[in-house]
């Protein structure tokens, strides 16, 4: 089976069946109300020429969207999230724990902190479906 | 001691310590490297023993005011009033002269002198993406670490909660320790878990704060053993290494065995400073704890406890067995 291009639209849906297939997520994300915009940096040495903005919308343990979109609809959302390329890519092949990514400073959260502390093992889970993907990024 | 090749890590640890009897003579060129007109940060307490004015005199004319209004849990509305008066006497310098919560509370002003607005905006980790207003701390107390670290402790009135604001530019330029070995002490822990970060014992010591206003270091120092044994199956080794740095001869013991005695050695030290071991003893109802639990499962500092903390059952469990 070919391998699903990153910021594709394939990409998108399979990481939503992923996280719907997951036992765990309804268990973790259940109370869970509000968006999430993902901004990913421009990076053309690693072939990614434009910034790319992901969102994602979870209600009380349900995946309601994952897909890409414009840099409005990301950047107002509940909760923003942006960083480089590189830092992305770290996390999605599960190299680097996102929310030390957070402390660290390598991505940078808008919202609510203790919201989404309360709602970390949520979180965890839908970065481990993304790791699950066998995803080709744009530098591979 | 060798390391792994694997070996990665960040240690962030910018500011510059000044320290000694006396250094605090160093602060007017500390100021004239970072700014003009300071405001001094502090507390009614410092102001009634007398520490602010030395500092006045020291200061001399680059003293543009003193905001002395910060009470023991600082809130996003003290950081506010802060902020709005440090600009009307037009302050580029932060002195904060106290504990942790004068401390934090120039922290939080140091975001709103330079990005403008609310502490309530600026809710997230890690946003800030410039240098902000420059801060120069003279901690009074030995133990909060607040003069290195990157966080900024505030209580939100309005969620009735303790917010752990981390930022890597509210890190203060200048710590000055002019009271003795023990503010040495304070600051390695503060480097150390500005870095490491915290866990459950913090998560606990703020909410049961945010709840019953007990003060933070006598909350974490009650919380250390029991989180300690809560953590013990996962960590034993490290639980082993402080028996050892207390003392304990560990030899020959199992890691467990080991583990066990390093809570106990917290315990007997607990008992020699004659610290409150119970929280019914300092204050606390036992109706407080459900909702401090709770609370606890959305404090950052829970995230990094070395055993993952499942439920608000689970840190509940162990308020009661502090209570």
């Amino acid at each position: 089976m070919a391998k699903l291009k990153v910021f594709s639209d394939e990409w998108c849906n399979a990481w939503a069946d992923k996280i719907r297939e997951s036992k765990e997520f309804p268990i973790h994300n259940k109370g869970w109300e509000g968006d999430i915009g993902c901004c990913i940096s421009k990076d053309p040495k690693a072939n990614l020429p434009e910034d790319k903005y992901l969102y994602v919308n979870f209600f009380d343990g349900k995946v309601l969207d994952v897909r890409m979109a414009d840099k409005e609809t990301a950047e107002n959302t509940k909760f923003v999230i942006s960083g480089e390329y590189i830092r992305w890519k770290q996390v999605a092949r599960g190299e680097l724990d996102a929310v030390k990514a957070m402390m660290q400073g390598k991505l940078k959260l808008k919202g609510n902190l203790p919201y989404v502390v309360k709602y970390v093992k949520g979180v965890q889970e839908t970065i481990k479906c993304l790791v699950a993907l066998d995803s080709e990024f744009p530098d591979d | 001691m060798s390391y792994s090749p694997d070996l990665s890590f960040i240690y962030f640890a910018p500011t510059k310590v000044v320290y000694g009897v006396g250094s605090v003579s160093e602060l007017p060129m500390e100021v004239s490297n970072l700014g003009k007109r300071v405001v001094l940060v502090t507390d009614r307490g410092i102001c009634d023993a007398g520490l602010v004015d030395e500092v006045r005199d020291i200061l001399g004319d680059s003293l543009a005011g003193i905001f002395a209004d910060v009470p023991q849990d600082t809130g996003m509305e003290v950081c506010d009033r802060g902020a709005e008066y440090a600009g009307s006497v037009g302050a580029d310098v932060l002195v904060s002269l106290g504990g942790g919560s004068v401390i934090d509370t120039a922290k939080g002003m140091s975001i709103i002198m330079t990005e403008g607005g609310s502490l309530s905006d600026f809710q997230g980790m890690q946003m800030l993406t410039r240098p902000q207003t420059p801060h120069i701390v003279i901690p009074t107390t030995a133990g909060t670490g607040s003069e290195v670290t990157s966080a900024a402790v505030v209580l939100n009135r309005e969620q009735g909660q303790k917010i752990i604001i981390y930022e890597y530019h509210i890190t203060p330029r200048v710590a000055i320790l002019d009271r003795g070995q023990m503010q040495v002490a304070a600051l390695l822990a503060g480097w150390a878990f500005s870095n490491a970060l915290l866990g459950l014992v913090h998560a606990m010591a703020h909410s049961i704060g945010a709840v019953r206003g007990i003060p933070h270091g006598l909350a974490n120092g009650l919380f250390l053993p029991h989180v300690m044994r809560f953590n013990l199956e996962e960590v034993p080794g490290l639980t082993a290494d402080i028996a050892e740095a207390l003392g304990v001869n560990i030899h020959g013991m199992a890691p467990l065995e080991a583990g066990k005695a390093g809570i106990a050695a917290i315990e007997a030290l607990q008992d020699r400073i004659r610290l409150p071991r119970r929280l019914r003893d300092i204050g606390v109802q036992e109706e407080d704890l459900k909702k401090a639990a709770e609370l606890a499962m959305s404090d950052g500092s829970v995230v990094y406890n070395p055993r993952m903390v499942l439920s608000s059952d689970e840190v509940l469990e162990v308020y009661r067995k502090a209570y």
